[in-house]
């Protein structure tokens, strides 16, 4: 889930060492915003087949990797 | 090749760089010409509204970015700009001073204010969607496409309640995210029209110099001669931003490397969202 992250939003210098798993993506956390959130459900789709519908399910799925993490356990085919 | 590319109007005040030389001059260079006092954020004299402090402070931000990069990678191949990174951006392919660039953001700024008079103006930023069903969205509503910034990226501008409509339809018809924000001016739209005349004489009246870097235009993808640079920026303040096709464009010119000439990283994030997508 964090390399999906790297690789989705090109983050240069990033290791999947530095994402904190429960530690908040938008805002203070990695400072993501609308544009990322995007490119997170597109990368999402290609890699698991899982659908973000809107904006409000996106707040809640991108708050940090373990929620990314549990929408794609309940949600992947 | 190298492209500078320079943001529009920021969303939030740029944090002044406290204790840079450079940052102190141009803050000095801001309260001489525009009247503000960029760390205080406050006017000095005269009054403003708070966009128009914050398109001033967005373009000191610019060309304090713009003169410490050029000091490690000289100038750039091409210049490109969205929407008011103009200003700027003109700086930096040598055709206005950095004074001037300030003074004539200030002005245009002010010069647009009057408009809060005509009505009441909002954006809708609206992601997801694709162009057709938002030109739709836009003829039904009476309102207008101000920024095409990516296949899925679009900026809304009219009048407020035609717009608060628009991003409620757009939810409602697939948009993954659709805002509503106030604005002064209904930039890149025709309903800048009454302020046209006053735009017109403040763009003329600068002298500009030959650009010594290619500044591409994001209207029609062309280079723009010094003659050229008055007119478009009249031109461009009541026609859409073309982010992409400016993208596409700059990459088939040969540019490698993009650089971001102030706060923010939406250029930066529009341009990996076009890559990704891949195509034309």
């Amino acid at each position: 889930m964090k390399q999906l992250i790297i690789d989705s939003l090109r983050i240069e210098g990033l290791s999947t060492h530095d994402i904190e798993t429960d530690a908040p993506l938008f805002g203070e956390g990695l400072g993501l915003d609308s544009i990322d959130a995007l490119q997170l459900v597109v990368g999402m789709e290609n890699a698991f087949g899982v659908v973000v519908p809107d904006a409000a399910v996106g707040t809640k799925v991108f708050q940090s990797v373990r929620t990314m993490a549990d929408y794609i356990a309940q949600h992947a085919a | 090749m190298i492209c500078f590319m320079f943001p529009g109007q920021p969303l939030s005040r740029p944090v002044p760089a406290a204790g840079d030389p450079d940052a102190a001059e141009l803050a000095a260079m801001v309260a001489r010409v525009a009247g503000l006092d960029i760390a205080g954020f406050r006017w000095l004299s005269g009054e403003g509204s708070e966009n128009v402090k914050l398109q001033v402070s967005g373009v000191a931000d610019s060309l304090h970015r713009l003169r410490r990069l050029r000091r490690y990678e000289g100038p750039p191949g091409l210049v490109a700009q969205h929407s008011m990174g103009i200003y700027a951006a003109l700086v930096a392919c040598g055709a206005l001073r950095e004074e001037e660039a300030i003074e004539v953001t200030w002005r245009v700024g002010m010069a647009m204010t009057p408009l809060q008079r005509e009505g009441e103006y909002a954006l809708g930023c609206v992601t997801g969607l694709t162009e057709d069903p938002l030109l739709a969205l836009a003829r039904n509503h009476r309102i207008y496409l101000a920024n095409h910034n990516t296949s899925r990226h679009f900026l809304l501008c009219g009048k407020k309640g035609d717009i608060a409509a628009a991003v409620e339809e757009a939810g409602a018809i697939g948009a993954f995210s659709s805002r509503m924000f106030d604005c002064d001016a209904p930039l890149h739209t025709p309903l800048m029209a009454p302020v046209a005349g006053e735009l017109n004489e403040i763009f003329a009246g600068y002298r500009y110099r030959d650009p010594w870097s290619r500044l591409m235009n994001h209207l029609d993808q062309r280079f723009l001669t010094r003659e050229e640079i008055a007119p478009f920026m009249l031109r461009e303040l009541m026609a859409p931003v073309y982010w992409e096709r400016t993208y596409r464009a700059l990459r088939r010119e040969g540019v490698t490397t993009f650089y971001e000439v102030g706060s923010g990283e939406s250029l930066r994030k529009y341009n990996r969202w076009i890559e990704v997508q891949g195509g034309e």
